[in-house]
């Protein structure tokens, strides 16, 4: 089973090598580029509510980063982290929700549907495995990108305080937490899985649907209509909203979760208290089910 | 090649009882009742619409009919992941994913099929032009099939299914994939099923035929005894009212030469009267169906 299993993922990775290397790659070489030249070439972006540049750095800011105790130390340099890996993990999102569209439409367009199912896997494992690809894997292989990134800007920002007398080398990476790495994955698989609803909900799609993206919007939309009109709620829609975000800052967390913040593993577990969770499994499970109905219904149709 | 001797009657390897899939108003399957014994070269004959691919489709395991279906003892619907570790197939040229390459191919298959060997394949795939980085989608469709074809010799598997596997490829290819299926493939314990509309290429290959029409079996015998059964004559011109005489199952005119055929008619007798052989499949197929009159086209 481990096997065909590692196998069935090894597959889908070539597959979506796209979507799950080569972009995040992408996107990170490009932040490690935009860090690079900020701190060394002098570089200034900034919009309303974003300054990434060193124009900043005078005496008061220097005497204010000598002063701070070492706890803020290390939340500033957790939250700027943070932040900095936003854009590979919304590629990757984004790539996540291309997957899931296609990746059973795919097989239905080019046929190879009945190539894959003349073999001795079943649609179950089919779809676990692609459960296992969103949820585990690819998490996973986001992972090293973003200590890539956060090592590029550690560096960097060290090297520019120093030679900068801002503060010492040593200022930066005394609050670089190494284990931060369990908790950004933890974190990471806990997002994949309150997201999954909506990932095998376009899994789904694309396997009932002639065309997947209107087979993946227009019945939550239909059903989101007929909700307000006949019972003047919104539940769908929130529920949807809930699972498009982070889940640390969804309904079901208390307030200071909304903040920006970096989650504790503990917060985890906090998650796993939370019926939200749950019910997100439920509908998962039972999207699974529909997601094996519907590909083993699909090579029903040969006449000759 | 394959005389119905060396085939063991006792081990019913596909056992189909009345087997039936509607699709709206029309039939695919009607009723069908077949048993494939373990070493059969079985050709599924028939035009489009007999019913072949459906059939076919069951005995994977990939559609739902009614009826009673077994195949190696499982039921291929309820057990088919099971049922395809033991059965493998071709069921169109077509299928494999074109964004791997080949070797991606043989890897994936090397770590669900329990059955295959990589070493096998790559071995049948030397003697190729097919390169293993090259990625399907700029392999030809000739190539395309002899790697199907490759990949399912290195399986071993007791039951091989192919439906239509040669179509639209051109003559070389088609001759290749048989000859290829008969002297690498094929041993006595292996039951192969295969649907065409080009009767003649495996007309040689078949021990046993199956004519279909309409969703149902029209006629189902070995090969060896449809050659005793069915005699086709071409009488002498002065023989042609005695051979008439003889009640033939069907005739027809061929370049001005009338050609009967005759169904349990003493082989001497009909040799007094001109020039007799067995008849071709196709031709067989072709009287079958004007004889029962359930119409169709081959």
């Amino acid at each position: 089973m481990i096997r065909v299993l590692k196998a069935m993922i090894v597959r889908e990775i070539q597959e979506h090598k796209v979507a799950f290397v080569y972009a995040p790659f992408f996107v990170c070489i490009i932040l490690c580029f935009v860090i690079a030249s900020v701190y060394f070439g002098g570089t200034n972006i900034q919009t309303d509510q974003f300054n990434f540049s060193t124009e900043y750095y005078d005496e008061e800011i220097r005497q204010t980063m000598q002063s701070v105790s070492s706890v803020s130390r290390i939340d500033i340099v957790r939250t700027g982290l943070l932040v900095l890996g936003f854009p590979i993990l919304l590629t990757v999102g984004f790539g996540l929700l291309a997957y899931s569209l296609s990746t059973f439409a795919d097989e239905r367009k080019d046929r190879s549907l009945i190539f894959w199912r003349s073999l001795p896997v079943s649609d179950l494992t089919t779809v676990l495995s692609k459960v296992f690809v969103v949820t585990l894997i690819v998490p996973l292989m986001v992972l090293p990108y973003i200590i890539l990134l956060q090592l590029v800007a550690m560096t960097s920002a060290s090297i520019f305080f120093a030679t900068n007398d801002i503060v010492s080398f040593g200022w930066l990476w005394g609050s670089y937490i190494i284990t931060d790495w369990f908790r950004i994955i933890f974190s990471l698989w806990a997002q994949a899985l309150w997201s999954l609803p909506l990932f095998l909900w376009l899994m789904l799609a694309g396997t009932f649907a002639a065309r997947p993206i209107a087979g993946a919007i227009v019945p939550p939309v239909i059903l989101i209509v007929l909700e307000g009109v006949i019972f003047k709620t919104n539940l769908v829609l929130e529920f949807i909203e809930n699972r498009i975000g982070f889940w640390s800052r969804s309904d079901s967390f208390p307030k200071e979760y909304q903040e920006l913040r970096v989650v504790d593993i503990t917060d985890i577990l906090l998650l796993f208290s939370t019926q939200a969770f749950w019910v997100g499994i439920l509908a998962s499970v039972i999207l699974v089910a529909g997601i094996v109905y519907f590909r083993s219904s699909n090579s029903d149709h040969a006449i000759d | 090649m394959n005389s119905s001797k060396e085939i063991d009657m006792s081990n019913a390897v596909i056992k189909a009882h009345n087997i039936s899939k509607k699709y709206d108003d029309s039939y695919a399957l009607d009723g069908i009742d077949l048993q494939v014994m373990q070493g059969q070269i079985m050709g599924l004959i028939g035009p489009n619409g007999a019913g072949k691919s459906t059939f076919l489709q069951s005995v994977l395991g990939l559609l739902k009919t009614e009826g009673t279906l077994e195949v190696l003892g499982l039921d291929p619907r309820k057990d088919r992941h099971k049922l395809l570790k033991e059965v493998c197939s071709i069921t169109d040229v077509a299928v494999l994913p074109k964004w791997m390459t080949v070797i991606q191919l043989l890897n994936y298959m090397d770590g669900v099929h329990p059955g295959f060997s990589i070493e096998k394949c790559i071995d049948i795939l030397s003697r190729t032009n097919i390169k293993l980085p090259s990625k399907i989608k700029v392999l030809s469709r000739g190539m395309v099939v002899q790697l199907h074809l490759s990949i399912v010799m290195a399986i071993d598997a007791k039951v091989l299914i192919l439906d239509e596997p040669t179509l639209g490829l051109d003559l070389v290819y088609r001759k290749d994939f048989y000859s290829q299926l008969i002297e690498d493939y094929y041993e006595g314990n292996k039951t192969i099923l295969i649907s065409t509309h080009q009767v003649e290429e495996i007309e040689g290959v078949l021990s046993d035929a199956v004519f279909m029409n309409q969703g149902r079996i029209v006629m189902q015998d070995s090969i060896e005894s449809i050659n005793r059964k069915y005699l086709e004559l071409r009488p002498d011109q002065n023989s042609v009212d005695a051979a008439q005489s003889l009640n033939p199952m069907h005739h027809r005119t061929e370049l001005g030469r009338e050609v009967m055929l005759f169904e349990d008619v003493d082989k001497d007798k009909l040799m007094e009267l001109g020039d007799v052989r067995p008849p071709v499949i196709a031709d067989l197929f072709m009287a079958i169906m004007e004889t029962t009159k359930v119409g169709g086209q081959s």
